[in-house]
């Protein structure tokens, strides 16, 4: 106990010396003079931290809070009992029913985050499609989201087409691109797969701002129309547009629903098993008669599909699109809601989407610590939950990786 | 042939560049087999640790070749030893876990290393101090200037001296063999976790030395330097075939050398999808790069 | 599976809880509404984090300097107070910021820079009669949608053009000139009008060349234009961080044609970093008097946080504008402050501040150039005479 105590101790203060190495030049190496109060303040704050932290952890080793453990143990036995005797469609009623409340109970900034997040779990689900399931990695996803959006930003802006015609075109837009872009990348294994769609999703930006004609390059597209609905009003049904945040966020609702189930069905269906077959083993389910080259790039095809359906709305709800929101970062944002809240798992996509677009509004009042803050959680999330937050329950090794 | 001449001038100072901080890349791929997101970071950490020692140098009136020389010295140690904690905090714990959890770490450490350097040096850019190296001389009404003569130069003696350490000594040995077979290295006594660490500290002292050049080359340094040479470096690991040192080199001087010439006889706006068009079209014919992964004995 | 229920529980009563937060104080205040009114909140918008948070956060400092030199004089009105948003010229976070900043019952908004966040911003700001005054962005569009609380009061890209034009004709008696811009709504839009008013001057456009935002090598684009060999050469970049490397890279390439910029190179961190490479360079730029006492005020104010960016004054003169027409006004009373910012007219530190019918305040450009390591006015293309020394 006491030797490893100390050893735990030692490596305590050669992280901190290393931490001080590593702090002190950016801080303290200035043209007038070497200065050390800046760094060393900041220094001993951390320190501290870590010491109390590592101090606490010893302590739970030491066994100081097993009077507590027993009662928790006890409150969460109790829980999970209670937790499994409701039935499984009341909770998942209770979940709808606080979704479907949500706009009632809270101002517009919630709904704003909460429209967002949502869209977001569109293209969580949708990537989810081809990483979780088929276990092809996309670095260039937000690519499909882009088409999606420009598809219904140009019909809307200069074809005066609705946004509910606009969904399937949009939709079939981004299929074809998912094709085009799956094909080449048919043969490629693990981490080429990553640098080539990385590269479509840079071509396809790169385009868009630079086809002036078309895109009307980084200036972006005005002035689309919200969605519209025909309401019943003074006894005659008449057109409006869908234009407060409540409305855009019922329909979001909806749309992200839809996904949810289309995602539940596709995973339990023949063609969501051979996905699997796939990923886990593609010579072997080669062998077992899957035609793995028509599934990949259905896959890709699906996976597109969600993407162009979130890009429609997004274009609708902010009626502006400009390049800026189809960079590089925001494919590796998606890629981490899937991975974060676990590879395959419709849930676990559900509140990775959450996690990494609420947190960072959570953290706005750190201001210029906000991205700090984020990346260091994700990184530390990634170390005790690798699996992710809700990870699926049927995920083996994938086949990738066994080479 | 002016034009053409100048051209190739700024192609190879561009790839050299990209060739450093892509060795770091394909060195880490080769041995853990993952897509290093923080690289491009430790770049950037590397420029800004060259304003910091050669503005404290230079005011302590040393001459500019000593600033210089000690401080590429002392940033590559800098940039090794933060390449090291980052490696033990954020790739280590995870090095049993999926492949997507550890790039999502390494994700999540670009960002945040990214926003502690604004954190800690402002998000203003940073001059070099003076015109440390002015001057240059012409070739056949070429310009070249002194800068880019040291840059080629330092990539150049940089690269010898890894080829030596991964092919002529016995840490280089143990890191071919990491990259292998970690289990069979381990079973002969390679202390797999320290050639690990190893690799890492060589990776990001030749970005660290990229990043100080390019400081130098272009006056100025900003926290968010890394992430568009990490790509473009990234692709250029790729092109070559990951994980192998040969490869990442030719790869490297290959994309600087695409996107100078697609900007000088196409259209500069365009040069970034043609280097990825080529990039693209190379893998789709050669599905493991230029020069192939698993070409044995390069392969670190 | 349970364990993952009780996370999820756990997120979501963390997320409500932090949402919820924000409601519950909305709620206290409006308990004690007649205390609530007393001061006035200020919103800022404008990228603190991402390649401009450097423009991002002059904005936030000119507000700051602002509301310090306001403050005694609010009155009754005041405390003044400023809550400062982040929207990383992403126009999905400048809508988020902008809606938590309505959440927040601030009554006028300072923002944005890009205008890809300003006018996405602007929808809802507008439809809750919020004011937005941008100090930065310069795209017609911003105030040509017809909104009404949209204002500006930095200049506009057309009459930019004019400016940078006539000095090239009149002033240079240029013949060839070669445009670069790096592909963002502002230094594209501006390098665009540059080209179509030269064909109608006389002037020979050689070459019109893209950059992509971010790049830092820009030899292969320099030596086209070195080979071109044009009279001037016309550069548009959206800050003076990507100006700076261009300018170090045109004095290695032996360059030597005359360089005309524009207004976003605008800040002293250029001749910091590209040093003696700068000297010589002129630019389009807002006419400031630096002497006028107005101008000393908000220098005086700025000194704490630094040097003054190129929107430093403009955000400052928005912030200044406003609270001085809410003190007009006797109230934030949307309407009542719009009639009063319509009469409004006074000397702000960047220029003489008029809103116009459409929000727009004008633009005033004249030519500087850098000499000796500071910006210093050179030619007015009004009268089209020198400044004097």
């Amino acid at each position: 106990m006491t030797i490893r105590a100390s050893k735990l101790w030692l490596g305590y203060g050669v992280a901190m010396a290393w931490f001080f190495v590593l702090l002190w030049p950016l801080l303290g190496i200035k043209a007038e003079g070497l200065e050390f109060a800046e760094s060393i303040s900041i220094w001993l704050k951390v320190a501290v931290a870590a010491a109390i932290l590592l101090g606490l952890h010893q302590l739970k080793q030491g066994g100081l809070f097993r009077f507590l453990e027993k009662p928790t143990q006890a409150a969460s036995a109790a829980a999970d009992a209670l937790a499994a005797r409701v039935p499984r469609w009341l909770a998942l009623c209770a979940v709808a029913a606080c979704a479907l409340a949500f706009p009632m109970l809270t101002e517009r900034y919630a709904h704003d985050v909460a429209i967002s997040v949502l869209v977001y779990i569109i293209l969580g689900l949708g990537l989810n499609v081809v990483v979780g399931l088929a276990g092809l990695l996309d670095l260039g996803y937000i690519a499909f989201f882009g088409v999606g959006a420009y598809t219904y930003a140009l019909l809307s802006v200069h074809f005066e087409l609705s946004f509910w015609l606009c969904l399937p075109i949009a939709a079939c837009f981004s299929a074809i691109a998912g094709c085009i872009i799956g094909y080449p990348t048919l043969r490629m294994r693990g981490d080429y797969l990553a640098i080539v769609t990385l590269g479509f999703g840079e071509i396809v930006r790169i385009v868009i701002n630079n086809w002036m004609s078309l895109t009307n390059g980084p200036n972006g597209v005005l002035g689309i129309k919200s969605p519209g609905a025909y309401w019943f009003k003074d006894g005659s049904f008449e057109h409006i547009w869908l234009n407060s945040l409540e409305q855009l966020y019922y329909i979001i609702l909806g749309l992200a629903m839809l996904t949810i189930v289309a995602v539940y069905r596709l995973n339990y269906s023949r063609i969501g098993r051979a996905f699997e077959a796939v990923r886990e083993d593609q010579t072997a389910a080669e062998l077992m008669g899957v035609n793995t080259l028509r599934l990949k790039l259905l896959a890709y095809a699906m996976g597109a599909v969600f993407g162009g359906i979130a890009g429609t709305f997004f274009a609708a709800r902010m009626k502006f699109v400009s390049p800026e929101s189809f960079t590089f970062i925001e494919s590796a944002m998606v890629l981490a809601m899937v991975v974060l809240g676990g590879m395959g798992s419709i849930p676990g996509v559900i509140l990775g989407s959450l996690a990494l677009i609420a947190l960072p509004e959570v953290f706005r009042g750190f201001e210029m610590y906000r991205m700090f803050v984020f990346g260091g959680v994700m990184a530390v999330m990634m170390i005790f939950r690798p699996k992710g937050l809700w990870p699926a329950k049927r995920m083996g090794a994938r086949s990738e990786e066994r080479d | 042939m002016e034009f053409l001449l100048q051209q190739l001038v700024n192609g190879i100072t561009l790839g050299g560049v990209y060739a450093l901080v892509a060795l770091g890349y394909t060195m880490v791929y080769g041995i853990i087999q993952l897509i290093n997101f923080a690289h491009g970071e430790i770049y950037a950490a590397g420029g800004y640790m060259g304003v910091i020692l050669i503005s404290w140098l230079f005011a302590q009136g040393y001459p500019p070749a000593i600033c210089l020389g000690a401080a590429l010295l002392l940033a590559m140690g800098y940039c090794a030893l933060l390449a090291m904690a980052v490696e033990k905090v954020a790739y280590k714990p995870l090095r049993h876990s999926s492949r997507l959890s550890v790039l999502l770490s390494a994700l999540g450490m670009s960002i945040f290393l990214q926003n502690g350097l604004m954190l800690t040096q402002g998000v203003y850019d940073r001059a070099y101090p003076g015109e440390m190296v002015q001057g240059g001389f012409e070739v056949a009404g070429a310009v070249v200037s002194y800068m880019q003569v040291i840059i080629v130069s330092v990539t150049i003696v940089l690269l010898l001296a890894l080829n030596l350490l991964v092919f002529k000594t016995r840490i280089g040995k143990a890191m071919r063999a990491t990259a292998q077979d970690k289990t069979m290295s381990a079973l002969v006594g390679i202390n797999s976790s320290r050639i690990i660490s190893l690799t890492f500290a060589i990776g990001a002292a030749l970005a660290c030395a990229a990043g100080i050049m390019v400081g130098l080359y272009y006056g100025s340094v900003r926290y968010d330097m890394g992430f568009v040479p990490g790509i473009k470096a990234f692709s250029a690991a790729v092109l070559g075939g990951i994980g192998n040192i040969t490869g990442a080199m030719i790869g490297g001087l290959l994309i600087g050398m695409i996107e100078v010439f697609a900007a000088g006889y196409i259209s500069s706006e365009y040069k970034d999808v043609f280097a990825f068009i080529i990039l693209i079209a190379v893998l789709y014919f050669m599905p493991t790069g230029i020069m192939g992964e698993n070409v044995d004995d390069t392969r670190v | 599976m349970k364990r993952a229920l009780y996370l999820l529980s756990m997120l979501l009563l963390v997320s409500l809880v932090a949402f919820g937060c924000g409601g519950e104080k909305k709620e206290e205040k409006k308990g004690e509404a007649p205390k609530a009114a007393a001061g006035i909140k200020i919103g800022s918008l404008g990228p603190l984090t991402g390649p401009y948070a450097a423009d991002g956060n002059d904005i936030k400092n000119g507000v700051l300097a602002a509301i310090e030199v306001m403050n005694p004089e609010m009155g009754a009105l005041g405390p003044v107070t400023l809550q400062a948003e982040d929207d990383a010229c992403d126009p999905r976070q400048a809508v988020a910021a902008a809606n938590k900043l309505i959440n927040e019952k601030v009554t006028a908004v300072i923002g944005a820079y890009c205008s890809s966040a300003t006018i996405p911003a602007s929808e809802p700001l507008i439809a809750s009669k919020i004011f937005m005054i941008t100090p930065a962005s310069t795209s017609e569009k911003v105030t040509e949608r017809g909104m009404p609380f949209m204002y500006r009061t930095c200049g506009r890209d057309d009459d930019q053009s004019k400016a940078a034009i006539s000095f090239m004709t009149d002033h240079l008696k240029a013949k060839t000139v070669y445009i670069i811009d790096d592909k963002t709504t502002y230094s594209q839009g501006l390098a665009d009008n540059v080209a179509k008013l030269a064909a109608a001057g006389g002037l020979k456009v050689l070459g019109h060349e893209h950059v992509n935002q971010g790049d830092k090598d820009y030899s292969a684009v320099l030596t086209k234009v070195k080979a071109a060999k044009p009279d001037v050469f016309y550069v548009s970049l959206q800050n003076s961080a990507s100006a700076a490397p261009m300018l170090i890279q045109i004095a290695r390439m032996g360059i030597k044609t005359k360089i005309l910029a524009q207004d976003a190179v605008y800040h002293p961190q250029l001749m910091e970093l590209a040093k003696k490479d700068a000297e010589g360079v002129f630019l389009t730029f807002g006419y400031t008097d630096k002497e006028t006492p107005s101008y000393k005020k908000f220098a005086d104010a700025y000194k704490k946080l630094g040097e003054p960016g190129a929107y430093s004054a403009y955000s400052y003169d928005s912030t200044v504008a406003y609270l001085k027409a809410v003190k007009a006004a006797g109230s934030t009373d949307p309407d009542k402050v719009k009639a009063e910012l319509a009469k409004l007219e006074f000397d702000g530190a960047s220029k003489k501040i008029k809103y116009k019918e459409n929000g727009d305040s004008g633009s005033n450009y004249v030519i500087q150039v850098v000499k000796d390591g500071k910006f210093t006015n050179y030619w007015n293309p009004e009268n089209g005479q020198l400044f004097a020394k």
